[in-house]
């Protein structure tokens, strides 16, 4: 079984409980271990993009020099951070190629981490778990482990911005991307598509200005609906949050909307693997899935149709 | 019809210039394209589009860019950046337009101000994003 | 020989240390508290214990030669030659008002009541500049990730002393932040320990009250004779 060093984030310990606990249970089918650093800090969530602040450069370049350290201590494990949130894998991701470009940089950061016996020295590579999965595991090696394919979902790919964005960070196209799309169909899933596959969802914004997030989430739902799907499949905490939460407001405010369940990727994984459905924690989120998995027949032993 | 002197003092170079040296891009590189605008999906709650507050940040207007919203509604999604057939980093530009307020008045964002309950049901990823963009 | 020089051979060895910026002559061996009462200063706020439990006495300082601020607490640190210090008897923080019966532990309860959590920038000052060496921006995190319990394990020795707020450049005030990790976590996720139970039995019974009577009718010298007098072997078992 490889070994990969493992970047939790912070939301995964806290509203996504059910994304972290389904990876962990799928690599394990796939020959993958999922090893979390001990001690590990919050990323910082969002890169900062001005040139001349070191001091929010800090915590994801702590992150990456405690993953170094844990990697020491793993066997067979290659030089690689694997994160579920799509947000740590960017922010990561762009720190890492900043200060490989940077000297200066690094050397005024590792000397800010010296006190704390870190130091980083850009040996190390940020991987989405999407990418180890799409490049190391393969889909027919996912195929192969599928017991229930998830007949009768139809999935909408929600990328969210993070996947996709910068440059530094991008795991796949960011015009043309299929690794979601892949994923889906190897699952036995149906697949539709929606334009807005990367339409922001607001993110952040949902703290002080709500009325953003919620004209965003409309579109995304109702582009996808429009074409037929009935679930929309993503890889942040933060779109999962937005979209969910918003939803459900809609649906009290309007009896005409009909909101359509979130899943992690790795959810929709553990469905067809034929995990326990208790480690999807489908109670915290807004829009309960489990009507629409009992109708098609994709959980519990009654049909209702 | 009135018309509005363009006018290139010292104010209007240092208040570019600072804009440049925080977000590290060229902002003469833009040639107005409106690449950005029109594929920013926050367009229409902005009172500005990103291109017109480029325009205004060469021009060095400072009061005109510092007062429009454009800034405070990007999310940072960096579509903008990653079409940009400049290859500007028009984010890092909203960014240091942010970054610039935040170093006068570190608060945009009133966080001993916000309402228990609201606190409550956010998810900590989003108050960390949410300061970090929005306090200094 | 000057007189001076003469006087000091057979005076304690001393060293020069700035307070507040004068200049004071005091013997090496004292601690920071004792070094500032020698020099004259009459410490009213700023002192408790005097035996590093209290957190009152922070103080910030300098050492010659090093442009490094240092902290500690007053009261354990000794005096070195060229320091240049000055106490912080008082660091200015809000606390939540909570009330601990009705607070649940979720994982939003402390960013609940301290949302500038979010804010930590995971530079590590805080931590370096603890007097206990505990791990502050650890706790902080675990704070920050909904691990109540790790949290209040981690900031278990903290004395309350305010020193890490006063570093931090996100302005979070870690060491009420791990004062409500500990509530939370002593009162939902322990159980309470049986003497405990104990003693608040005895305590409710009136075990202690003669004995309280008994104090409080004594004069302020025979009061100071029990005080020198008092030893802390179980009566009951001698």
């Amino acid at each position: 079984m490889v070994q990969y060093s493992y970047f939790p984030g912070c939301n995964l310990k806290t509203n996504a409980k059910g994304f972290e606990e389904t990876a962990i249970a799928v690599s394990k089918k796939l020959n993958v271990e999922l090893v979390e650093i001990p001690n590990w800090n919050c990323c910082g969530t969002v890169h900062t993009m001005t040139s001349d602040n070191i001091m929010k450069r800090i915590a994801p370049v702590r992150v990456l020099s405690r993953s170094k350290k844990h990697i020491e201590t793993l066997e067979e494990s290659p030089n690689q951070v694997v994160t579920l949130c799509s947000m740590c894998n960017s922010t990561l991701k762009i720190v890492s190629k900043e200060v490989s470009d940077n000297q200066d940089t690094l050397d005024k950061i590792n000397y800010q981490l010296e006190d704390d016996e870190l130091t980083y020295e850009n040996d190390i590579e940020v991987k989405h778990f999407l990418e180890i999965l799409r490049d190391s595991v393969g889909y027919e090696g996912i195929s192969k482990k599928v017991v229930k394919p998830l007949k009768g979902l139809k999935v909408s790919p929600y990328y969210g911005c993070m996947l996709l964005h910068p440059e530094e960070a991008k795991i796949d196209d960011e015009e043309m991307p299929d690794v979601l799309e892949s994923l889906v169909e190897s699952l036995g899933a149906e697949l539709v598509m929606s334009p807005l596959f990367k339409y922001c969802c607001g993110s952040y914004h949902i703290v002080d200005q709500e009325n953003i997030v919620s004209s965003q989430v409309e579109k995304i739902v109702e582009a996808a609906t429009r074409r037929g799907a009935n679930a929309l499949v993503v890889a942040c905490p933060l779109c999962s949050y937005n979209i969910d939460q918003q939803q459900k407001a809609m649906a009290k405010e309007s009896a005409g909307f009909k909101p359509i369940p979130i899943f992690y990727f790795t959810q929709l994984m553990a469905l067809a693997m034929g995990e326990p459905v208790k480690i999807n924690h489908f109670k915290e989120h807004f829009i309960n899935p489990e009507p629409l998995l009992k109708e098609l027949g994709l959980i519990g032993r009654k049909k209702t149709k | 019809m009135s018309y509005e002197y363009i006018k290139f003092g010292k104010e209007e170079r240092e208040f570019r210039q600072k804009i440049e040296e925080i977000s590290g891009e060229n902002i003469f590189s833009c040639y107005q394209c409106g690449k950005c605008s029109a594929g920013c999906m926050f367009s229409d709650k902005m009172d500005r589009t990103v291109n017109q507050q480029i325009l205004r940040i060469q021009l060095g207007q400072k009061e005109k860019v510092l007062s429009a919203n454009t800034h405070w509604v990007c999310a940072s999604c960096l579509t903008c950046s990653v079409r940009c057939p400049r290859d500007i980093d028009v984010a890092a530009i909203m960014e240091a337009i942010r970054e610039y307020t935040l170093r006068e008045e570190p608060e945009k964002i009133k966080i001993s101000e916000l309402p228990k309950k609201v606190l409550e049901k956010l998810p900590n990823i989003a108050l960390v994003a949410n300061f970090r963009k929005k306090t200094g | 020989m000057s007189k001076t020089e003469t006087k000091k051979e057979n005076a304690l060895p001393t060293v020069k240390i700035y307070i507040m910026g004068s200049a004071h002559e005091v013997p090496e061996s004292l601690t920071i508290m004792k070094a500032m009462e020698y020099a004259g200063f009459k410490i009213k706020r700023g002192a408790g214990c005097r035996a590093g439990f209290c957190g009152a006495c922070g103080t910030v300082y300098r050492k010659a030669g090093d442009y490094r601020l240092y902290a500690a607490l007053a009261c354990q640190t000794q005096v070195e030659d060229g320091m240049v210090l000055t106490q912080l008897p008082f660091i200015p923080a809000p606390k939540g008002i909570y009330d601990i019966d009705t607070l649940q532990p979720t994982e939003s309860s402390i960013l609940r009541y301290y949302p500038e959590v979010a804010r930590c920038l995971s530079c590590n000052a805080c931590s370096k500049v603890c007097p206990q060496d505990i791990q502050v921006m650890d706790f902080v995190q675990y704070s920050l990730q909904g691990q109540i319990d790790k949290a209040a394990e981690v900031s278990f020795d903290c004395v309350q002393c305010g020193l890490c707020a006063i570093r931090c450049p996100a302005e979070i005030p870690q060491y009420h932040v791990g004062m409500l990790a500990r509530r939370l976590h002593g009162k939902y996720n322990t159980s309470t320990p049986e003497t405990l139970l104990e003693r608040v039995e005895e305590i409710e019974n009136g075990t202690f009250e003669q004995g309280f009577e008994e104090l409080l009718s004594l004069s302020k010298d025979g009061l100071k004779k029990r005080y020198t007098e008092r030893d802390f072997v179980d009566q009951k078992k001698a």
